[in-house]
């Protein structure tokens, strides 16, 4: 596959992107690239408690992997600051864990290779 | 929370309901075509639609008749219904939007022979790749807009036989070749705001060729074939299709149009897919009101339902599960039409009709920015159409798709520095 580093680092712009718009304020990022598969972790405060941005962001993850959808379009995550992308971040992605608390959100993204 | 993507029995029941709904589709075109022609009448038409060029605008219910036009489009629905379904694809928004976007071309400029060429320059990328073709079938479906370089290269010049067939072939599948890393580049210029992506990309490779062309003194035919007076037939034909999907629609999704509001909140910017957002039987109802709008749109303009305008109807509906609805599509036939009161064209004009239509490309900015940006996009859209059709010499199918990418680069950029909503 072309440009998969770049690819992964489109999924973290997008996520970035969409937590700031969440109004984080301290986010941190863990990539691990293993034998089979990526996994990137955030973590991030967030001071708009808007429990619709986060109930978008499940439902926009849970799209299904879809790489056809993907080799078209990928180029387009973490380039829009008006609008999110996160349905594409969820067709490339395999699997996601999301955690919240009351001040912090913790995701999990793995794309296996 | 885990978030599972497994494809479960439920999911996969609803794909076949997919599918099943545009075999439907596929065959209603079919039957429709044998219903008002002999089947004499549609194999004679069918032969002069595959040997005639293709440049714009060539209307294919001109070229071969009503018959053969639905037949050409119903059977080419049906071959890539069936290509998808052993590629194992998931029927999702953009599938049927591509589909439909098939079914609509197929009414003036893709046919049953020029479209494989197209199609064989995407298959070899993949495997120049190492990938699998799946992974590319959208760039195929929606590229196979460069089409009538091949007709026209065939049917057109006045090369020896043998040349002009190679020659065809070769661009063509050279057009395909190139395709997919193009396409997936330029995406980013127009930030998604344009939804014919493909149609941006074509219009800029078509450039290109058609500049190296004509320095070798090739110069493209402009056709104008635009039939008039179908409207009471193909306009039954139109409203029995949509109304039928605003029924099925309707029933599947318990008897309601429950939730149908929820898909005029999204912008409509690619990536939007309602299928796997909001669900098929409210993206049915969708597709079903946007064909209901765009079909009388045409009729309260007084303008001509051919296989152009059909061609328009058909991806607006299609779209209507790809980004596309009532909300920010309405801001763009009104751009088009305030443009037609103020410059020197007429609203029914052929060219304009397409742009109303076509310019619906343009409804994410609508759908992100506010209806008037969307009526000041349509506007400026009607001006820049009618102008960069010459750059390609009309081969580009998706010559809208051109013009739209271009106002969207320039329109998304200033909109945004001066007006930054947060998402």
């Amino acid at each position: 596959m072309k440009h998969n580093k770049r690819r992964i680092s489109k999924i973290v712009d997008e996520l970035v992107v969409y937590l700031f718009n969440m109004g984080a304020t301290d986010i941190n990022i863990n990539l691990k690239e293993k034998k089979d598969y990526y996994k990137i972790v955030l973590t991030s405060n967030y001071t708009v408690k808007d429990q619709e941005k986060i109930e978008k962001m499940i439902k926009y993850l849970k799209c299904g992997k879809q790489e056809e959808m993907e080799e078209y379009y990928w180029e387009l995550a973490g380039d829009c600051d008006v609008d999110t992308e996160l349905t594409l971040v969820g067709m490339m992605i395999d699997k996601a864990e999301i955690h919240t608390s009351e001040d912090t959100i913790k995701l999990v993204l793995y794309r296996y290779k | 929370m885990n978030i599972s993507k497994s494809i479960d029995a439920e999911k996969k029941k609803e794909n076949t309901i997919k599918v099943i709904m545009l075999v439907v589709f596929g065959f209603s075109l079919v039957i429709f075509g044998f219903l008002v022609d002999t089947p004499k009448v549609i194999i004679q038409g069918l032969y002069t639609i595959l040997t005639e060029p293709d440049t714009l605008i060539t209307d294919y219910i001109g070229v071969g008749g009503i018959g053969a036009a639905f037949v050409n489009s119903g059977i080419l629905t049906l071959i890539f219904i069936y290509i998808l379904c052993k590629l194992k694809i998931n029927f999702n928004g953009v599938t049927i939007a591509a589909l439909f976007l098939i079914a609509g071309f197929s009414f003036f400029g893709k046919n049953l022979l020029n479209v494989w060429f197209i199609i064989i320059g995407v298959y070899l990328y993949s495997k120049v790749q190492k990938e699998k073709f799946s992974k590319y079938i959208y760039m195929a479906l929606f590229g196979t807009a460069m089409a009538p370089f091949v007709t026209e290269i065939m049917f057109s010049t006045t090369l020896p036989f043998f040349i002009r067939v190679a020659l065809g072939t070769f661009v063509g599948i050279g057009i395909g070749f190139i395709l997919p890393p193009l396409s997936t580049y330029l995406v980013r210029v127009h930030q998604g705001f344009n939804l014919y992506n493909i149609g941006f990309t074509g219009g800029m490779i078509g450039t290109i060729i058609f500049s190296v062309f004509k320095s070798y003194g090739f110069l493209a035919n402009p056709r104008m074939i635009w039939t008039t007076g179908n409207n009471k037939i193909l306009g039954i034909y139109l409203h029995v299709i949509f109304l039928s999907m605003i029924g099925i629609g309707f029933y599947l999704n318990n008897k309601s149009f429950k939730n149908l509001k929820n898909i005029m909140k999204y912008s409509g910017r690619l990536v939007t897919d309602f299928v796997m957002l909001e669900g098929f039987p409210l993206t049915l109802i969708n597709m079903g009101i946007n064909g209901i709008v765009a079909t009388n749109y045409i009729l309260l303009v007084h303008g001509d339902l051919n296989g152009p305008t059909i061609g328009g109807i058909f991806t607006v509906a299609g779209f209507g599960a790809f980004g596309k609805h009532i909300k920010n599509i309405t801001p763009i036939f009104l751009g088009v039409f305030i443009g037609a009161l103020t410059k020197i064209w007429n609203i029914n004009d052929p060219a304009i009709l397409l742009a109303a239509l076509f310019g619906t490309a343009l409804a994410p900015i609508a759908g992100e920015f506010g209806w008037q940006y969307g009526v000041i996009a349509a506007f400026i859209h009607s001006s820049v159409v009618l102008n960069v059709g010459v750059l390609h010499g009309g081969l580009n199918l998706y010559n809208n798709g051109f013009a739209a990418g271009l106002v969207a680069a320039i329109l998304v950029p200033i909109i945004e520095a001066f007006r930054k909503d947060e998402m």
